[in-house]
């Protein structure tokens, strides 16, 4: 099977609405759990959703439009993380395809090989885009590493995987819960759903 | 139909000659200009032009003042953070500017922030450019008939849709699960816990609506091959092709000369 057939048997009708209302889930599950005032922002849970569901190339453009979107309704400063949201639905969607999401301990090291995707992708662009500072709580990890004399490039490693490792082993570990609880009904129309199963 | 109050966007209605480009046009000209911001030699004289060029866009079309807002808005935390930080902290301090006991402030460090913040600000005008004056549905025609793709047209006019009637159903669950005796202000585990009520009802809901969407969809003959008609037409003058190709052209020529150069 050639490549762009791979992508066509992907990408059914089901998989564009599920990758439409996943970008909704991305936007809107981090305003739901602001009341619990955690320290995680869920805002990639759908995209993990979709990159185990459907595959690294779906994952991937859901993450990427997903804050495309998210520039137009709040800040464009959002859209200039585009490419690290790609990565994640990526990272999501191969962890699945190579078996790390079949339980709930292998879905704790898909998350961590999530954050090193995402720390890979977010690194030069904090860098380069933003100088290392975002205005945000993991700025005081950056300076905080800067006073104990890293480089500003490794102060910005270490501030990006501390900042994102528990937000994505938390999502990781929440989305293997939900593709698993998902009823047979809509998971028999998801052409990757068995990711999360046992026996394949 | 009011297109214009169900797309939860930052738009600003308007007829302005901005708002009358085509929005890949638009899309150009933030690439062109963060290439430029970021690629071409000439430090601050070309970043200040750049600037005001910018400025003097949002000006003419009317959309200074809320601009403005949505600027201070982003900018602030950013210079916040920034200029202590890097000022005090920047690896290649060597300059001491002023020094009060336990405060050092360097130029260095005040230079590359103010030379990033520069930077952010005119890519972030340039965005908004195009943020405040393409009405989503304009974009989502241009998607499909210029760049001959319904499905990333559905794949961004969709959420924009559903968006709203997402925000409403979150305000339902949390109040549901309160009525029920959701703990949100015990301690971090309790907190930990209230997770999965609050995020499984929202999360499993929209997924089972999946199925429904996709008959709903493929019902329509979306996956049609069919030519289909558009009831929403953008003007795409030749003149409008042509400044779009030069601009892409010039940004190639930009990045060329930068791997070259």
């Amino acid at each position: 099977m050639g490549f762009s057939e791979k992508i066509k048997k992907d990408f059914t009708t089901t998989v564009m609405v599920l990758m439409a209302v996943a970008i909704v889930i991305n936007i809107a599950a981090g305003q739901l759990v602001s009341m619990l005032k955690l320290p995680i922002f869920l805002d990639s849970i759908g995209t993990v959703l979709v990159g185990i569901m459907a595959g690294p190339w779906a994952g991937g453009l859901t993450g990427l439009l997903t804050n495309l979107i998210w520039g137009m309704i709040s800040s464009p400063v959002a859209a200039a993380f585009s490419p690290v949201a790609m990565a994640i639905g990526i990272a999501a969607g191969l962890c699945a395809k190579y078996g790390l999401f079949r339980t709930w301990w292998l879905a704790i090291i898909s998350g961590v090989i999530i954050t090193f995707f995402n720390a890979v992708v977010a690194v030069p662009i904090k860098l380069y885009l933003f100088g290392g500072i975002t205005g945000s709580g993991a700025d005081f990890i950056t300076s905080y590493m800067l006073a104990l004399g890293k480089g500003l490039f490794g102060s910005v490693v270490i501030s990006v995987f501390t900042s994102n490792l528990i937000d994505k082993v938390v999502t990781a570990v929440l989305s293997w819960g939900i593709v698993k609880a998902l009823p047979e009904r809509t998971a028999g129309r998801l052409p990757r759903v068995n990711a999360v199963t046992l026996k394949n | 139909m009011h297109p214009r109050a169900s797309y939860p966007t930052l738009f600003i209605p308007g007829d302005s000659w901005l708002h009358r480009i085509h929005p890949f046009n638009k899309l150009c000209y933030i690439l062109l200009t963060g290439v430029s911001a970021y690629l071409l030699p000439g430090e601050w004289l070309k970043d200040i032009v750049l600037l005001l060029i910018n400025l003097g866009f949002l000006l003419s079309a009317g959309i200074f003042k809320s601009a403005w807002k949505l600027i201070w808005k982003t900018m602030l935390p950013l210079v916040l953070f920034m200029i202590p930080i890097h000022g005090i902290l920047y690896p290649g301090n060597h300059t001491l500017l002023i020094s009060l006991q336990w405060f050092h402030l360097y130029r260095e460090g005040l230079l590359f922030a103010c030379n990033t913040l520069l930077h952010l600000l005119i890519l972030l005008v340039a965005s908004l450019l195009f943020v405040f004056t393409t009405l989503p549905a304009d974009l989502i025609s241009t998607i499909s008939q210029t760049a001959g793709s319904p499905v990333l047209a559905y794949l961004i006019g969709s959420p924009l849709l559903l968006l709203p009637a997402m925000r409403e159903r979150i305000v339902t669950i949390q109040s549901a699960q309160q009525s029920r005796g959701l703990d949100t202000q015990g301690n971090f585990l309790k907190r930990c816990y209230g997770l999965f009520p609050l995020l499984i009802p929202l999360v499993l809901g929209s997924l089972i609506e999946i199925e429904q969407r996709s008959v709903a969809l493929e019902l329509r003959g979306f996956k049609s091959e069919h030519p289909k008609t558009f009831v929403r037409k953008v003007s795409d003058s030749r003149l409008q092709k042509r400044v779009r190709q030069l601009m892409l052209v010039l940004t190639i020529c930009i990045i060329g000369y930068r791997v070259v150069g």
